[in-house]
């Protein structure tokens, strides 16, 4: 298998604080990974970093053959390839769900309009809130809005999708319509890198979980080892917090 | 509790209760609301007296003289001089159409049909040629006008229309630039903007009318266009602060979900952030407008024969001159019917928007 993402010593600091310390990852093609980990442990930034919403600054990012630093030619193009749903949906309010999920084909893929929208529609089948397309973001649920920031992200045809705690702003009846759209895109064959502390999802669809404490990557291993068999204490407290309720 | 009805059978006595209860809940509250009455009224009589009643609409200085209303007659018969000032009075209908092109464009670009750049740069291009063709001539037949002799509304709309015209692009670039991660370019931009803030108005104008051709003779422009310049500069620098304001209180997901989806710099400000920035500073917005459009005013004091200049002018040749007190509220009320209008297309942006449109 190919590595999708190939994360090589990588650290990063905001001002002192040393947010990420050299943290190593490797991520094939077609590879599921969920990133768990207490709070302030860095996984955010550290999926942040492959889509350069956060800079580096040692270490190598390479995305699917491109290696990422300040050339913004190199940066458009991993951004071209790479999606990402973000905690808080971020789905632009003046515009209605079809104009936000045919604003990035059209203006970066130069797509026509009626091909973008046509796309826009199939994928908003597939995340079965077609009926939707013509009202604004603010009109829908909160479940909804992930569902609609997803096939956003899908719509640009990306070959990894991130992930970055899309289940957390959520209300709790409405997790499982966003993970159920997350499983059937794993299904799917689509390279996912997922920062969740949905262990559930994480036991059924990852093929790696990663554990992160202070920056660092502390454990990785299949779902079996890490939750029948985890090496480090904090890990082992971590899960034991997490699943106690 | 379950007997009170939820609709009143009678909504009249409903409301005759209510107002009771408002104005009369207790005898002295009832007493001053008595008195407060009957000093409206009375106020009330006394303007539909010198408004209505008692004023002279047509006539000479010596029918007004003779009535106790008010002289509208000074408007009747000098309301050309205020509306086009030294324009050449046979040539009157071109400045009254200039100034209907004007407003009409203006009326037009607050259509949502319109708010694309291509359609908005088409009107106003085509509009700015029409107005110059109609107001200067030297064209079709059209007898040549200086500006020296443009003057009364129609110029005080087109200084108007010049200042936002210039100003908000301005605005919108100064605003970008404050912004910039590059330090140099965001200081020189604060730099700027600051520096024309601590300015008064009057200042620039008297710069860029008076001293600016002193200073650099070779200069090009006229004085008309050197003065729209300086009122787009002023306007540009608070305009500027407005949109930030309203950029800065967008959440930073915004531009990240934008940047996450690959869209460059240009298409995040023109499709994602500048669209909400100006949803939010809209009421700053309107407000800021309607400053500008009263400042058009301060012009008088360079020697541009605007709106205010040509009121002076027109009660002020000995007949008319008792009847100032007319005429600054026939020019009060034509400034209130622009700034009104401009607050209420506010209003109805703002309910448009209210959903997300």
């Amino acid at each position: 298998m190919t590595a999708a993402v190939t994360i090589d010593r990588l650290n990063k600091y905001y001002g002192t604080y040393h947010a990420l310390q050299d943290v190593s990852l490797t991520v094939a093609e077609g590879e599921k990974v969920v990133i768990c980990g207490p709070s302030g442990s860095g996984k955010s930034t550290l999926i942040r970093c492959i889509n350069r919403l956060e800079e580096h600054q040692s270490g190598t990012i390479d995305v699917l053959g491109t290696v990422l630093d300040d050339n913004t030619a190199h940066i458009d193009h991993v951004r071209r390839e790479v999606g990402m749903v973000f905690q808080n949906f971020n789905l632009f309010p003046h515009m209605t769900i079809l104009e936000n999920c045919a604003l990035a084909p059209m203006l970066v893929r130069k797509v026509s309009r009626r091909e973008a929208e046509a796309t826009a529609m199939q994928y908003l089948e597939r995340v079965r809130i077609p009926e939707q397309a013509l009202k604004y973001p603010g009109e829908l649920s909160g479940g909804q809005q992930q569902r609609v920031a997803i096939a956003r992200s899908l719509c640009m045809k990306p070959r990894i999708m991130l992930f970055d705690e899309p289940t957390s702003a959520l209300d709790p009846e409405m997790i499982s319509e966003v993970l159920d759209v997350m499983v059937g895109l794993a299904q799917d064959g689509m390279t996912m890198i997922c920062v969740t502390h949905e262990m559930g999802f994480a036991r059924q669809v990852a093929d790696k979980v990663v554990f992160m404490d202070h920056g660092r990557i502390l454990e990785t291993g299949t779902p079996a080892q890490f939750f029948g068999n985890p090496q480090h204490e904090r890990t082992r407290n971590f899960l034991s917090q997490i699943l106690a309720h | 509790m379950a007997d009170i009805p939820l609709v009143s059978p009678q909504p009249g006595i409903d409301r005759l209760a209510r107002l009771r209860r408002s104005l009369f809940p207790t005898p002295l509250s009832g007493l001053v609301s008595l008195a407060g009455i009957a000093l409206a009224l009375w106020i009330g009589w006394a303007l539909l007296q010198w408004v209505v009643v008692q004023a002279v609409f047509t006539g000479s200085a010596e029918d007004c003289r003779a009535a106790s209303g008010a002289c509208w007659a000074v408007v009747t018969a000098r309301w050309r001089l205020m509306f086009f000032g030294l324009y050449p009075y046979e040539e009157h209908w071109r400045s009254a159409l200039a100034c209907f092109v004007l407003v009409a464009t203006i009326v037009l670009s607050c259509l949502p049909v319109f708010w694309t750049a291509l359609r908005i740069a088409v009107l106003w291009v085509a509009s700015a040629a029409l107005f110059l063709l109609l107001m200067r001539g030297g064209l079709f037949g059209l007898s040549l006008v200086g500006e020296e002799k443009w003057g009364g509304l129609t110029l005080s709309i087109f200084i108007f229309a010049g200042t936002a015209l210039f100003g908000m692009p301005l605005a919108i670039a100064l605003a970008l630039l404050r912004r910039s991660t590059l330090p140099l370019v965001s200081k020189l931009a604060g730099g700027f903007i600051d520096t024309v803030r601590s300015l008064p108005l009057v200042t620039i104008l008297f710069t860029v009318a008076v001293l600016l051709p002193i200073l650099a003779p070779g200069l090009s422009g006229t004085k008309l266009m050197r003065v729209i310049f300086g009122m787009a500069i002023f306007f540009a620098a608070y305009q500027a602060e407005i949109l930030r304001s309203g950029i800065q209180s967008l959440p930073v997901g915004q531009e990240e979900a934008a940047k996450a989806l690959g869209l460059g710099y240009w298409q995040r400000m023109r499709k994602v952030i500048l669209p909400q920035a100006f949803r939010r500073a809209l009421p700053p917005t309107v407000s800021q407008f309607a400053i500008s459009f009263k400042e058009v005013s301060l012009v008088i004091i360079i020697g541009i024969f605007d709106f205010l200049a040509s009121g002076n002018a027109a009660y002020g040749s000995g007949e008319w001159a008792f009847a100032y007190v007319e005429v600054y509220v026939f020019m009060a009320f034509v400034n209130f019917i622009f700034v009104f209008s401009l607050s209420r297309y506010g209003a109805y942006l703002e309910r448009r928007m209210r959903v997300g449109k």
